[in-house]
Protein backbone atom coordinates (compact mmCIF):
# COMPACT_ATOMS: atom_id res chain seq x y z
CA UNK A 1 0.00 0.00 0.00
CA UNK A 2 1.38 3.37 -0.92
CA UNK A 3 0.33 6.39 1.05
CA UNK A 4 1.00 9.93 -0.07
CA UNK A 5 0.87 12.62 2.56
CA UNK A 6 1.22 16.25 1.60
CA UNK A 7 2.68 18.48 4.28
CA UNK A 8 0.15 21.30 4.33
CA UNK A 9 0.85 23.87 6.97
CA UNK A 10 -2.06 25.83 8.43
CA UNK A 11 -3.04 28.66 6.09
CA UNK A 12 -3.92 32.31 6.58
CA UNK A 13 -7.33 31.50 8.06
CA UNK A 14 -5.66 29.48 10.84
CA UNK A 15 -3.31 32.35 11.63
CA UNK A 16 -6.28 34.70 11.71
CA UNK A 17 -8.22 32.34 14.00
CA UNK A 18 -5.27 32.17 16.34
CA UNK A 19 -5.03 35.97 16.46
CA UNK A 20 -8.79 36.19 17.08
CA UNK A 21 -8.50 33.61 19.85
CA UNK A 22 -5.70 35.57 21.50
CA UNK A 23 -7.66 38.81 21.20
CA UNK A 24 -10.72 37.23 22.83
CA UNK A 25 -8.58 35.81 25.62
CA UNK A 26 -7.15 39.27 26.32
CA UNK A 27 -10.45 41.15 26.07
CA UNK A 28 -12.14 38.67 28.42
CA UNK A 29 -9.30 39.05 30.92
CA UNK A 30 -10.09 42.65 31.90
CA UNK A 31 -7.09 42.98 34.19
CA UNK A 32 -4.77 42.04 31.32
CA UNK A 33 -5.94 45.02 29.27
CA UNK A 34 -5.23 47.54 32.03
CA UNK A 35 -1.44 47.28 31.76
CA UNK A 36 -1.02 48.13 28.07
CA UNK A 37 -3.87 50.67 27.95
CA UNK A 38 -3.46 52.35 31.35
CA UNK A 39 0.29 52.14 31.76
CA UNK A 40 1.21 54.73 29.10
CA UNK A 41 -0.91 57.44 30.75
CA UNK A 42 0.50 56.58 34.16
CA UNK A 43 4.06 56.73 32.82
CA UNK A 44 3.33 60.02 31.10
CA UNK A 45 2.00 61.65 34.25
CA UNK A 46 4.93 60.31 36.28
CA UNK A 47 7.47 61.67 33.80
CA UNK A 48 5.65 65.01 33.66
CA UNK A 49 5.67 65.32 37.46
CA UNK A 50 9.44 64.70 37.58
CA UNK A 51 10.22 67.90 35.69
CA UNK A 52 9.69 71.53 36.80
CA UNK A 53 10.34 73.09 33.39
CA UNK A 54 8.18 70.84 31.27
CA UNK A 55 7.17 73.54 28.83
CA UNK A 56 10.66 75.03 28.38
CA UNK A 57 11.71 75.04 24.74
CA UNK A 58 15.07 73.40 24.13
CA UNK A 59 14.83 73.82 20.37
CA UNK A 60 12.32 75.64 18.18
CA UNK A 61 8.97 73.92 18.75
CA UNK A 62 10.49 71.19 20.97
CA UNK A 63 9.85 71.31 24.71
CA UNK A 64 11.39 69.39 27.59
CA UNK A 65 8.20 67.32 27.56
CA UNK A 66 8.78 66.41 23.90
CA UNK A 67 12.50 65.79 24.10
CA UNK A 68 12.88 64.03 27.47
CA UNK A 69 9.52 62.81 28.75
CA UNK A 70 7.80 61.39 25.67
CA UNK A 71 10.74 59.34 24.32
CA UNK A 72 11.22 57.81 27.77
CA UNK A 73 7.48 57.08 28.08
CA UNK A 74 7.49 55.39 24.66
CA UNK A 75 10.53 53.30 25.54
CA UNK A 76 9.16 52.37 28.98
CA UNK A 77 5.79 51.24 27.68
CA UNK A 78 7.13 49.14 24.82
CA UNK A 79 9.82 47.61 27.04
CA UNK A 80 7.50 46.88 29.93
CA UNK A 81 4.86 45.23 27.75
CA UNK A 82 7.31 43.51 25.39
CA UNK A 83 9.83 42.26 27.92
CA UNK A 84 7.62 41.63 30.99
CA UNK A 85 3.93 41.45 30.12
CA UNK A 86 4.09 39.52 26.82
CA UNK A 87 6.42 36.67 27.96
CA UNK A 88 4.39 36.09 31.12
CA UNK A 89 1.33 35.22 28.98
CA UNK A 90 3.36 32.71 27.00
CA UNK A 91 4.87 31.22 30.15
CA UNK A 92 1.37 30.86 31.59
CA UNK A 93 0.27 29.00 28.46
CA UNK A 94 3.23 26.70 28.90
CA UNK A 95 2.51 26.10 32.57
CA UNK A 96 -1.19 25.46 32.02
CA UNK A 97 -0.31 23.01 29.21
CA UNK A 98 -2.12 24.97 26.51
CA UNK A 99 1.11 24.91 24.48
CA UNK A 100 1.43 21.17 25.06
CA UNK A 101 -2.02 20.63 23.55
CA UNK A 102 -1.15 22.81 20.55
CA UNK A 103 2.12 20.89 20.09
CA UNK A 104 0.21 17.84 18.86
CA UNK A 105 -1.63 19.82 16.18
CA UNK A 106 -0.26 21.24 12.92
CA UNK A 107 -0.03 24.66 14.63
CA UNK A 108 3.56 25.91 14.80
CA UNK A 109 5.26 27.81 17.63
CA UNK A 110 5.45 30.77 15.23
CA UNK A 111 1.63 30.90 15.05
CA UNK A 112 1.34 31.21 18.82
CA UNK A 113 4.14 33.76 19.07
CA UNK A 114 2.92 35.90 16.18
CA UNK A 115 -0.67 35.86 17.45
CA UNK A 116 0.45 37.00 20.88
CA UNK A 117 2.75 39.67 19.45
CA UNK A 118 0.04 41.04 17.14
CA UNK A 119 -2.56 41.28 19.90
CA UNK A 120 -0.05 42.76 22.32
CA UNK A 121 1.14 45.32 19.77
CA UNK A 122 -2.42 46.43 19.04
CA UNK A 123 -2.83 47.11 22.76
CA UNK A 124 0.49 48.97 22.94
CA UNK A 125 -0.36 51.16 19.96
CA UNK A 126 -3.81 51.90 21.39
CA UNK A 127 -2.29 52.73 24.77
CA UNK A 128 0.32 54.98 23.21
CA UNK A 129 -2.29 56.73 21.09
CA UNK A 130 -4.36 57.47 24.19
CA UNK A 131 -1.27 58.69 26.04
CA UNK A 132 -0.28 60.93 23.12
CA UNK A 133 -3.78 62.35 23.06
CA UNK A 134 -3.51 63.18 26.76
CA UNK A 135 -0.02 64.64 26.26
CA UNK A 136 -1.16 66.90 23.42
CA UNK A 137 -4.38 68.03 25.13
CA UNK A 138 -3.13 68.51 28.70
CA UNK A 139 0.64 68.99 28.36
CA UNK A 140 0.85 70.93 25.08
CA UNK A 141 3.08 68.22 23.66
CA UNK A 142 4.18 68.35 20.03
CA UNK A 143 4.43 65.51 17.55
CA UNK A 144 7.94 64.57 16.31
CA UNK A 145 9.32 66.71 13.48
CA UNK A 146 9.94 63.51 11.48
CA UNK A 147 6.73 61.59 12.05
CA UNK A 148 7.41 58.83 9.53
CA UNK A 149 10.88 58.28 10.97
CA UNK A 150 9.35 58.19 14.46
CA UNK A 151 6.92 55.50 13.33
CA UNK A 152 9.83 53.53 11.88
CA UNK A 153 11.73 53.88 15.17
CA UNK A 154 8.64 52.72 17.08
CA UNK A 155 8.37 49.62 14.88
CA UNK A 156 12.09 48.87 15.20
CA UNK A 157 11.91 49.35 18.95
CA UNK A 158 8.89 47.01 19.15
CA UNK A 159 10.71 44.36 17.10
CA UNK A 160 13.73 44.57 19.41
CA UNK A 161 11.76 44.50 22.67
CA UNK A 162 9.38 41.71 21.62
CA UNK A 163 12.35 39.65 20.41
CA UNK A 164 13.92 40.09 23.85
CA UNK A 165 10.52 39.16 25.34
CA UNK A 166 10.37 35.99 23.23
CA UNK A 167 13.83 35.12 24.48
CA UNK A 168 12.65 35.61 28.07
CA UNK A 169 9.61 33.41 27.39
CA UNK A 170 11.81 30.71 25.91
CA UNK A 171 14.23 30.71 28.83
CA UNK A 172 11.74 31.02 31.70
CA UNK A 173 10.48 27.73 33.14
CA UNK A 174 7.48 29.30 34.95
CA UNK A 175 5.40 32.50 34.78
CA UNK A 176 7.06 33.70 37.99
CA UNK A 177 10.51 33.12 36.53
CA UNK A 178 9.40 34.95 33.41
CA UNK A 179 8.36 38.00 35.43
CA UNK A 180 11.61 37.85 37.43
CA UNK A 181 13.82 37.64 34.32
CA UNK A 182 11.69 40.30 32.62
CA UNK A 183 12.03 42.63 35.62
CA UNK A 184 15.80 42.30 35.68
CA UNK A 185 16.00 42.89 31.93
CA UNK A 186 13.61 45.86 32.12
CA UNK A 187 15.31 47.65 35.01
CA UNK A 188 18.78 46.87 33.66
CA UNK A 189 18.03 48.39 30.27
CA UNK A 190 15.84 51.20 31.60
CA UNK A 191 18.18 52.36 34.37
CA UNK A 192 21.04 52.65 31.88
CA UNK A 193 18.77 54.02 29.17
CA UNK A 194 17.45 57.19 30.80
CA UNK A 195 14.36 56.14 32.77
CA UNK A 196 15.56 57.80 35.99
CA UNK A 197 17.22 60.78 34.37
CA UNK A 198 19.11 61.71 31.20
CA UNK A 199 21.70 59.15 30.07
CA UNK A 200 24.32 61.87 29.87
CA UNK A 201 24.18 62.17 33.68
CA UNK A 202 25.50 58.59 34.01
CA UNK A 203 29.26 57.84 34.21
CA UNK A 204 30.74 57.61 30.70
CA UNK A 205 31.03 53.83 30.36
CA UNK A 206 27.56 53.18 31.78
CA UNK A 207 26.06 55.82 29.48
CA UNK A 208 27.79 54.17 26.51
CA UNK A 209 26.46 50.73 27.47
CA UNK A 210 22.98 52.18 28.02
CA UNK A 211 22.97 53.83 24.60
CA UNK A 212 23.82 50.52 22.92
CA UNK A 213 21.01 48.66 24.71
CA UNK A 214 17.59 48.88 23.02
CA UNK A 215 15.99 51.08 25.70
CA UNK A 216 18.67 53.75 25.44
CA UNK A 217 18.73 53.43 21.66
CA UNK A 218 14.96 53.98 21.59
CA UNK A 219 15.19 57.14 23.70
CA UNK A 220 18.03 58.54 21.59
CA UNK A 221 16.34 57.66 18.31
CA UNK A 222 13.05 59.29 19.33
CA UNK A 223 14.88 62.39 20.56
CA UNK A 224 16.45 62.68 17.11
CA UNK A 225 13.05 62.44 15.41
CA UNK A 226 11.66 65.22 17.63
CA UNK A 227 14.58 67.47 16.72
CA UNK A 228 14.27 66.56 13.06
CA UNK A 229 17.77 65.10 13.01
CA UNK A 230 19.02 61.87 11.48
CA UNK A 231 18.66 58.87 13.76
CA UNK A 232 22.20 57.72 14.73
CA UNK A 233 23.27 54.51 12.98
CA UNK A 234 24.24 53.02 16.35
CA UNK A 235 20.54 53.01 17.32
CA UNK A 236 19.60 50.99 14.24
CA UNK A 237 22.43 48.55 14.97
CA UNK A 238 21.13 48.16 18.53
CA UNK A 239 17.59 47.41 17.30
CA UNK A 240 18.81 44.97 14.66
CA UNK A 241 21.18 43.17 17.04
CA UNK A 242 18.53 42.84 19.77
CA UNK A 243 15.99 41.54 17.28
CA UNK A 244 18.46 39.10 15.72
CA UNK A 245 19.75 37.74 19.03
CA UNK A 246 16.25 37.46 20.49
CA UNK A 247 14.82 35.59 17.52
CA UNK A 248 17.84 33.30 17.20
CA UNK A 249 17.75 32.31 20.86
CA UNK A 250 13.97 31.84 20.68
CA UNK A 251 14.23 29.60 17.62
CA UNK A 252 16.89 27.52 19.36
CA UNK A 253 15.30 27.26 22.80
CA UNK A 254 11.52 27.46 22.32
CA UNK A 255 9.77 24.70 24.27
CA UNK A 256 6.13 23.66 24.05
CA UNK A 257 6.32 22.49 27.67
CA UNK B 1 5.36 15.46 0.19
CA UNK B 2 6.32 12.11 1.65
CA UNK B 3 5.57 8.68 0.23
CA UNK B 4 5.24 5.71 2.51
CA UNK B 5 4.74 2.10 1.51
CA UNK B 6 3.73 0.35 4.69
CA UNK B 7 0.44 -0.96 5.95
CA UNK B 8 1.57 -0.43 9.55
CA UNK B 9 -0.05 2.59 11.14
CA UNK B 10 2.36 2.51 14.08
CA UNK B 11 5.76 0.87 14.08
CA UNK B 12 7.61 1.56 17.33
CA UNK B 13 10.86 -0.31 17.71
CA UNK B 14 12.75 -0.79 20.99
CA UNK B 15 11.68 2.47 22.62
CA UNK B 16 13.73 3.46 25.64
CA UNK B 17 13.31 6.60 27.74
CA UNK B 18 15.75 7.35 30.55
CA UNK B 19 15.63 10.30 32.97
CA UNK B 20 18.91 10.59 34.89
CA UNK B 21 18.72 7.56 37.18
CA UNK B 22 15.28 6.35 36.13
CA UNK B 23 14.31 4.26 33.13
CA UNK B 24 10.66 5.02 32.41
CA UNK B 25 10.41 2.91 29.26
CA UNK B 26 12.74 -0.01 28.70
CA UNK B 27 12.65 -1.43 25.19
CA UNK B 28 9.02 -1.32 24.11
CA UNK B 29 8.15 -2.41 20.57
CA UNK B 30 4.64 -2.31 19.09
CA UNK B 31 3.42 -2.79 15.55
CA UNK B 32 -0.16 -1.72 14.93
CA UNK B 33 -1.82 -2.32 11.56
CA UNK B 34 -4.08 0.33 10.06
CA UNK B 35 -7.63 0.22 11.34
CA UNK B 36 -6.82 -1.54 14.59
CA UNK B 37 -7.77 -0.30 18.03
CA UNK B 38 -4.84 -1.07 20.28
CA UNK B 39 -5.03 -0.81 24.06
CA UNK B 40 -2.22 -0.12 26.48
CA UNK B 41 -2.83 -1.24 30.02
CA UNK B 42 -0.59 -0.83 33.04
CA UNK B 43 -0.40 0.34 36.62
CA UNK B 44 0.66 3.80 37.77
CA UNK B 45 4.14 4.68 36.57
CA UNK B 46 4.34 1.65 34.27
CA UNK B 47 5.42 3.84 31.36
CA UNK B 48 2.19 3.97 29.34
CA UNK B 49 1.95 7.72 28.97
CA UNK B 50 5.67 8.11 28.28
CA UNK B 51 5.37 5.48 25.55
CA UNK B 52 2.53 7.21 23.75
CA UNK B 53 4.17 10.62 24.19
CA UNK B 54 7.19 9.23 22.33
CA UNK B 55 4.88 7.84 19.64
CA UNK B 56 3.14 11.23 19.39
CA UNK B 57 6.47 13.03 19.06
CA UNK B 58 6.15 14.87 22.36
CA UNK B 59 9.17 13.19 23.96
CA UNK B 60 12.27 12.12 22.11
CA UNK B 61 13.21 8.51 22.86
CA UNK B 62 16.62 7.89 24.41
CA UNK B 63 16.82 4.88 22.09
CA UNK B 64 14.59 3.36 19.46
CA UNK B 65 12.54 4.53 16.52
CA UNK B 66 8.89 5.40 15.85
CA UNK B 67 7.11 5.51 12.53
CA UNK B 68 3.53 6.60 11.99
CA UNK B 69 2.38 5.44 8.55
CA UNK B 70 6.07 5.33 7.70
CA UNK B 71 6.75 8.88 8.93
CA UNK B 72 9.09 9.94 11.70
CA UNK B 73 7.16 12.12 14.19
CA UNK B 74 10.28 14.18 14.88
CA UNK B 75 11.67 14.78 11.40
CA UNK B 76 8.35 14.64 9.49
CA UNK B 77 6.56 16.75 12.05
CA UNK B 78 4.29 18.66 9.69
CA UNK B 79 3.02 15.51 7.93
CA UNK B 80 2.54 13.56 11.15
CA UNK B 81 0.61 16.35 12.87
CA UNK B 82 -1.82 16.34 9.98
CA UNK B 83 -2.68 12.63 10.24
CA UNK B 84 -2.48 12.31 14.02
CA UNK B 85 -5.17 13.21 16.54
CA UNK B 86 -4.21 13.25 20.21
CA UNK B 87 -6.20 13.53 23.39
CA UNK B 88 -3.71 14.10 26.16
CA UNK B 89 -4.27 13.06 29.73
CA UNK B 90 -2.98 16.34 31.10
CA UNK B 91 -3.45 19.15 28.65
CA UNK B 92 -5.68 22.16 28.73
CA UNK B 93 -7.24 24.60 26.36
CA UNK B 94 -7.63 28.36 26.17
CA UNK B 95 -9.94 28.67 29.16
CA UNK B 96 -11.65 31.93 28.20
CA UNK B 97 -12.77 30.62 24.79
CA UNK B 98 -16.12 28.94 24.31
CA UNK B 99 -16.49 25.35 23.14
CA UNK B 100 -17.48 26.55 19.67
CA UNK B 101 -14.56 28.98 19.47
CA UNK B 102 -12.15 26.21 20.42
CA UNK B 103 -13.65 23.91 17.80
CA UNK B 104 -13.32 26.66 15.19
CA UNK B 105 -9.71 27.34 16.20
CA UNK B 106 -8.63 23.69 16.12
CA UNK B 107 -10.44 22.88 12.89
CA UNK B 108 -8.61 25.75 11.20
CA UNK B 109 -5.33 23.84 11.64
CA UNK B 110 -6.36 20.92 9.41
CA UNK B 111 -6.84 20.64 5.65
CA UNK B 112 -10.05 18.58 5.78
CA UNK B 113 -11.68 18.96 9.18
CA UNK B 114 -15.08 17.89 10.42
CA UNK B 115 -17.55 20.73 10.43
CA UNK B 116 -18.02 22.41 13.78
CA UNK B 117 -21.62 21.24 14.33
CA UNK B 118 -20.69 17.63 13.61
CA UNK B 119 -17.76 17.79 16.02
CA UNK B 120 -19.88 19.19 18.84
CA UNK B 121 -22.74 16.80 18.10
CA UNK B 122 -20.36 13.84 18.16
CA UNK B 123 -19.73 14.47 21.86
CA UNK B 124 -23.19 15.94 22.52
CA UNK B 125 -21.98 19.40 23.40
CA UNK B 126 -24.16 21.43 21.01
CA UNK B 127 -25.95 23.06 23.91
CA UNK B 128 -22.65 24.05 25.48
CA UNK B 129 -21.30 25.67 22.30
CA UNK B 130 -21.39 29.14 23.85
CA UNK B 131 -20.03 28.08 27.24
CA UNK B 132 -16.48 29.00 28.07
CA UNK B 133 -14.07 26.10 28.55
CA UNK B 134 -13.43 27.16 32.16
CA UNK B 135 -17.16 26.86 32.90
CA UNK B 136 -17.55 23.34 31.51
CA UNK B 137 -17.72 20.39 33.90
CA UNK B 138 -14.81 17.94 33.99
CA UNK B 139 -16.71 15.46 31.86
CA UNK B 140 -17.66 18.13 29.33
CA UNK B 141 -14.03 19.26 29.11
CA UNK B 142 -13.04 15.65 28.49
CA UNK B 143 -15.65 15.27 25.75
CA UNK B 144 -14.56 18.49 24.08
CA UNK B 145 -10.97 17.29 24.22
CA UNK B 146 -12.01 14.07 22.45
CA UNK B 147 -13.86 16.07 19.78
CA UNK B 148 -10.72 18.16 19.19
CA UNK B 149 -8.61 15.01 18.87
CA UNK B 150 -10.93 13.79 16.12
CA UNK B 151 -11.63 17.10 14.42
CA UNK B 152 -8.93 16.79 11.77
CA UNK B 153 -10.26 13.39 10.70
CA UNK B 154 -6.93 11.85 11.70
CA UNK B 155 -5.81 8.47 10.41
CA UNK B 156 -4.19 7.67 13.73
CA UNK B 157 -5.72 8.66 17.06
CA UNK B 158 -4.10 8.51 20.48
CA UNK B 159 -6.51 8.68 23.40
CA UNK B 160 -4.98 8.85 26.87
CA UNK B 161 -7.44 7.99 29.65
CA UNK B 162 -10.38 8.31 27.32
CA UNK B 163 -13.27 8.26 29.76
CA UNK B 164 -11.65 9.26 33.05
CA UNK B 165 -14.06 11.51 34.89
CA UNK B 166 -17.09 10.68 32.76
CA UNK B 167 -20.34 9.34 34.15
CA UNK B 168 -21.56 5.93 32.90
CA UNK B 169 -23.91 7.44 30.33
CA UNK B 170 -21.23 9.72 28.93
CA UNK B 171 -18.76 6.81 28.83
CA UNK B 172 -21.12 4.79 26.69
CA UNK B 173 -21.62 7.73 24.34
CA UNK B 174 -17.86 8.14 23.95
CA UNK B 175 -17.42 4.42 23.38
CA UNK B 176 -20.01 4.55 20.62
CA UNK B 177 -18.09 7.43 19.03
CA UNK B 178 -14.85 5.45 19.09
CA UNK B 179 -16.59 2.36 17.71
CA UNK B 180 -17.97 4.43 14.85
CA UNK B 181 -14.51 5.44 13.65
CA UNK B 182 -13.98 3.94 10.23
CA UNK B 183 -10.52 2.91 9.00
CA UNK B 184 -8.85 4.89 11.75
CA UNK B 185 -6.14 3.42 13.93
CA UNK B 186 -6.62 4.07 17.63
CA UNK B 187 -4.20 3.74 20.53
CA UNK B 188 -6.16 3.72 23.74
CA UNK B 189 -4.59 4.05 27.15
CA UNK B 190 -6.99 3.22 29.89
CA UNK B 191 -7.36 1.98 33.41
CA UNK B 192 -10.87 0.74 32.63
CA UNK B 193 -10.83 -2.99 31.92
CA UNK B 194 -14.38 -2.94 30.53
CA UNK B 195 -13.40 -0.16 28.15
CA UNK B 196 -10.31 -2.01 26.93
CA UNK B 197 -12.25 -5.25 26.47
CA UNK B 198 -15.04 -3.57 24.57
CA UNK B 199 -13.03 -1.30 22.29
CA UNK B 200 -9.65 -2.90 21.68
CA UNK B 201 -8.70 -5.49 19.08
CA UNK B 202 -5.39 -6.09 20.84
CA UNK B 203 -3.87 -5.06 24.16
CA UNK B 204 -0.34 -4.63 25.50
CA UNK B 205 0.18 -5.08 29.23
CA UNK B 206 2.99 -2.83 30.41
CA UNK B 207 4.85 -3.16 33.67
CA UNK B 208 8.03 -1.32 34.76
CA UNK B 209 8.54 0.09 31.28
CA UNK B 210 8.32 -3.26 29.48
CA UNK B 211 5.59 -5.12 27.64
CA UNK B 212 4.88 -8.29 29.61
CA UNK B 213 2.17 -9.62 27.31
CA UNK B 214 0.45 -8.62 24.09
CA UNK B 215 -2.54 -10.04 22.24
CA UNK B 216 -6.31 -9.91 21.97
CA UNK B 217 -8.17 -9.65 25.27
CA UNK B 218 -9.25 -13.28 24.83
CA UNK B 219 -5.66 -14.35 24.09
CA UNK B 220 -4.44 -12.69 27.26
CA UNK B 221 -7.14 -14.28 29.36
CA UNK B 222 -6.36 -17.68 27.84
CA UNK B 223 -2.63 -17.17 28.30
CA UNK B 224 -3.15 -16.50 32.02
CA UNK B 225 -6.01 -19.01 32.42
CA UNK B 226 -8.01 -16.12 33.83
CA UNK B 227 -11.70 -15.35 33.68
CA UNK B 228 -11.30 -11.60 33.40
CA UNK B 229 -8.78 -9.20 31.90
CA UNK B 230 -8.02 -7.88 35.37
CA UNK B 231 -7.21 -11.39 36.59
CA UNK B 232 -5.05 -11.86 33.51
CA UNK B 233 -3.22 -8.62 34.32
CA UNK B 234 -2.58 -9.75 37.89
CA UNK B 235 -1.42 -13.21 36.77
CA UNK B 236 0.87 -11.89 34.01
CA UNK B 237 2.43 -8.98 35.90
CA UNK B 238 2.31 -10.42 39.43
CA UNK B 239 0.85 -7.10 40.63
CA UNK B 240 -2.54 -5.87 41.73
CA UNK B 241 -4.09 -3.45 39.29
CA UNK B 242 -4.27 0.13 40.52
CA UNK B 243 -7.24 2.20 39.49
CA UNK B 244 -5.91 5.62 40.40
CA UNK B 245 -5.25 8.04 37.59
CA UNK B 246 -1.74 7.88 36.23
CA UNK B 247 0.50 10.91 36.39
CA UNK B 248 2.44 11.81 33.30
CA UNK B 249 6.05 10.73 33.67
Amino acid sequence: MTTTIHARRPGASAWLRMIQAEAKMIIRDTAGVIVPLGLPILMLVMQAMMSDDLFLEIAPGVTVMDYYALPVVLAMVVTMVGVMNFPSFLATYRQTKVLRRLAVTPASPAMVLVAQVVVSLIQVFLGLAIAFGVAIIFFDANLPSHILMAILVLLACCAAMYAVGMMVASLAPTPNASVAIGLVAFFGMAALGGMFGPMENLPGTLADIGAWLPFGATVEAFQATWLGETVPWQNWVSFAASTGIGLTVTAALFRWE
Amino acid sequence: MTDTATPLAIDAHHLVKRYKNKTAVDGISVQIPSGETFGILGSNGAGKTTTVEMIAGLRKPTEGTVRILGLDPFTDRAEVRQILGVQLQQAYLHDALTARELVDLYRSFYPDPLDAETALAMVELQEKAKTRFSNLSGGQMQRLSIALALIGQPRVVILDELTTGLDPKARRRVWATIESLQDQTVILISHAMDEIERLCDRVALIDAGRIVAQGTPDDLKAQASAATLEDAFVALTGKEFEYEQEESS
